[in-house]
């Protein structure tokens, strides 16, 4: 003890009798080992605040979830005979005495109310949906959703979208053409399940890239939603932003919208060569013979890639009127432009094949060699 | 009594299930993840075992595959839930001798009216 005491008792003589005796340089060391001691006292107090804060949070939410888990699990021993109301009933007086003005209360309700919707059809979901708003859970999502934070604001855009609050569809369009992918992505995502009357209105004003992977992810919610009523999606071929015409021509594409046929063709003078591609794709498929023409005037002036893809069309229409322009595709000097025009040529049912055997007795060898192959039934092309 | 094992990680869902099997009436042991619900199914005997197919630690494929692959244990019906609905998984479920599908989201009582036939085709 008298050790301690000893060491305390000379570092508070020097820091208060002999530090004014001390030269300066050694008391300016002696100031800033002060102050870092004092310094890191205050982070390790801090840090053990902080640490002692989580560990409460925690317990908190281990807690609440527990109570709150157990209350929304009796859901289940209603039956499908019972009335929404009478659920709802039974539910809202209990919820509604649960400290909601607590954070981590309204966290865990909101998360747990969300993973219920999430996981189950029928009553439950219109009983949580009821709850939701009673409890007033959409209001703190609408909060969220006008928050500063992006994470906040895709926080409230997915609980709106998995709830089902459709009045939130006006808060959301603003973040469809935001300059945060992220935002934007959620926010195009949600708002096409919650708008009403307009869902697609966020394509008219997007001007931000709507990103391959994330077409992918609209393509899918649009073509999988039964409740969606599908437009004419050739009112935005004409759109500025390429992005939105490549998701609107694989809707086009497959919804086989005949009616967009000549802005289709239109796209076969577009600047964009994936654009052009997959006008001409969707032409072949949808069998559009008033397009051969356009097709074959631009042909000459387009990459392999697009060449191909107009031959391969060309074949998929199979008017007769191009035969001859197919034909002497066979002189071409680049190997996939003579097979994919032997192809188009065979896919014509009535005469394809006998068409090909013609060109065979007046062609070269080489020429020859790939029509046996096109005409080779264990062949796939 | 029938019992019945419930293998599902996500904690809200695994007392939802239980509530819901209890209340009509079974048995129901629980498993709150893939490891526990091994050890569960190797020592005891179920009359039906529905299982999550993503678990940590060991996945319901497994789990699937050890019962089908069990000389005394095989003839008990194996349901997966699972929220992919990719075709391969379902595929390879079916390939290991699963019984049926759950796709989440999916309705409590159609589930219960499903567990109900399997268990009455095992017991007669």
């Amino acid at each position: 003890m008298n050790f301690f005491q000893t060491i305390f008792n000379y570092i508070r003589e020097t820091y208060t009798d002999r530090l004014f005796y001390f030269p300066s340089n050694i008391r300016i060391s002696l100031l800033i080992i002060l102050f870092c001691v004092i310094a890191v006292l205050e982070l390790y107090l801090y840090i053990s605040f902080r640490r002692a804060q989580q560990i409460k949070k925690k317990r908190d939410e281990a807690k609440w979830k527990e109570y709150i888990d157990n209350m929304l699990a009796n859901l289940v021993i209603f039956d499908e005979s019972d009335s929404t109301e009478e659920i709802v009933d039974h539910f809202y007086p209990k919820m509604s005495k649960l400290p909601l003005r607590n954070p981590i209360v309204n966290q865990v309700l909101t998360a747990e109310i969300l993973t219920y919707h999430k996981n189950f059809t029928g009553k439950i979901q219109e009983v949580l949906s009821i709850l939701y708003r009673r409890l007033n859970l959409d209001k703190q999502s609408k909060k969220k959703i006008n928050n500063k934070n992006w994470e906040v604001k895709i926080e409230g855009i997915r609980e709106a979208n998995e709830m089902r609050i459709k009045e939130m569809a006006g808060e959301i369009i603003k973040y469809t053409d935001d300059e945060n992918g992220l935002l934007r992505m959620e926010a195009q995502a949600a708002y096409i399940k919650l708008s009403e009357q307009y869902p697609f209105r966020f394509l008219d004003r997007a001007q931000e890239r709507i990103l391959d992977w994330h077409q992918v992810v609209l393509f899918e919610i649009i073509t999988k939603n039964k409740q969606l009523v599908i437009p004419s999606f050739s009112h935005w071929l004409r759109s500025p932003n390429d992005t939105v015409v490549m998701l609107c021509l694989k809707l086009i594409d497959h919804f086989m919208q005949f009616d967009a046929s000549q802005e289709v063709q239109r796209l076969l003078k577009h600047h964009n060569p994936k654009v052009v591609k997959k006008s001409v794709e969707i032409i072949g498929k949808l069998e559009l013979a008033d397009a051969e023409k356009h097709m074959f005037e631009v042909y000459f002036d387009q990459p392999e890639e697009i060449k191909l893809e107009i031959l391969n069309s060309l074949g998929k229409i199979s008017s007769g009127n191009y035969n001859e322009f197919l034909s002497s595709r066979i002189y071409s000097s680049d190997p996939k432009i003579k097979k994919e025009a032997l192809y188009a040529i065979k896919r014509n049912p009535a005469y394809g094949e006998a068409k090909l055997r013609e060109i065979y007795k007046q062609t070269t060898l080489e020429n020859q060699a790939l029509i046996k192959h096109v005409l080779d039934h264990r062949i796939k092309q | 009594m029938s019992k019945i094992l419930i293998a599902e990680d996500e904690v809200l869902m695994l007392k939802a299930l239980e509530f819901k099997l209890k209340k009509d009436g079974y048995q129901v042991d629980v498993a709150a993840d893939g490891r526990q619900a091994m050890e569960k199914v190797k020592s005891n005997t179920y009359d039906l075992i529905l299982t999550d197919i993503m678990m940590p630690f060991v996945g319901g494929m497994e789990i699937l595959s050890y019962i089908k692959n069990d000389p005394i244990k095989k003839s008990t019906p194996v349901l997966l839930i699972s929220a992919v609905g990719l075709e391969n998984v379902v595929l390879e479920g079916f390939h290991l001798g699963a019984d049926d599908f759950i796709y989440k989201p999916f309705n409590l009582n159609e589930l219960s009216v499903r567990i109900k036939r399997y268990i009455k085709q095992n017991v007669f």
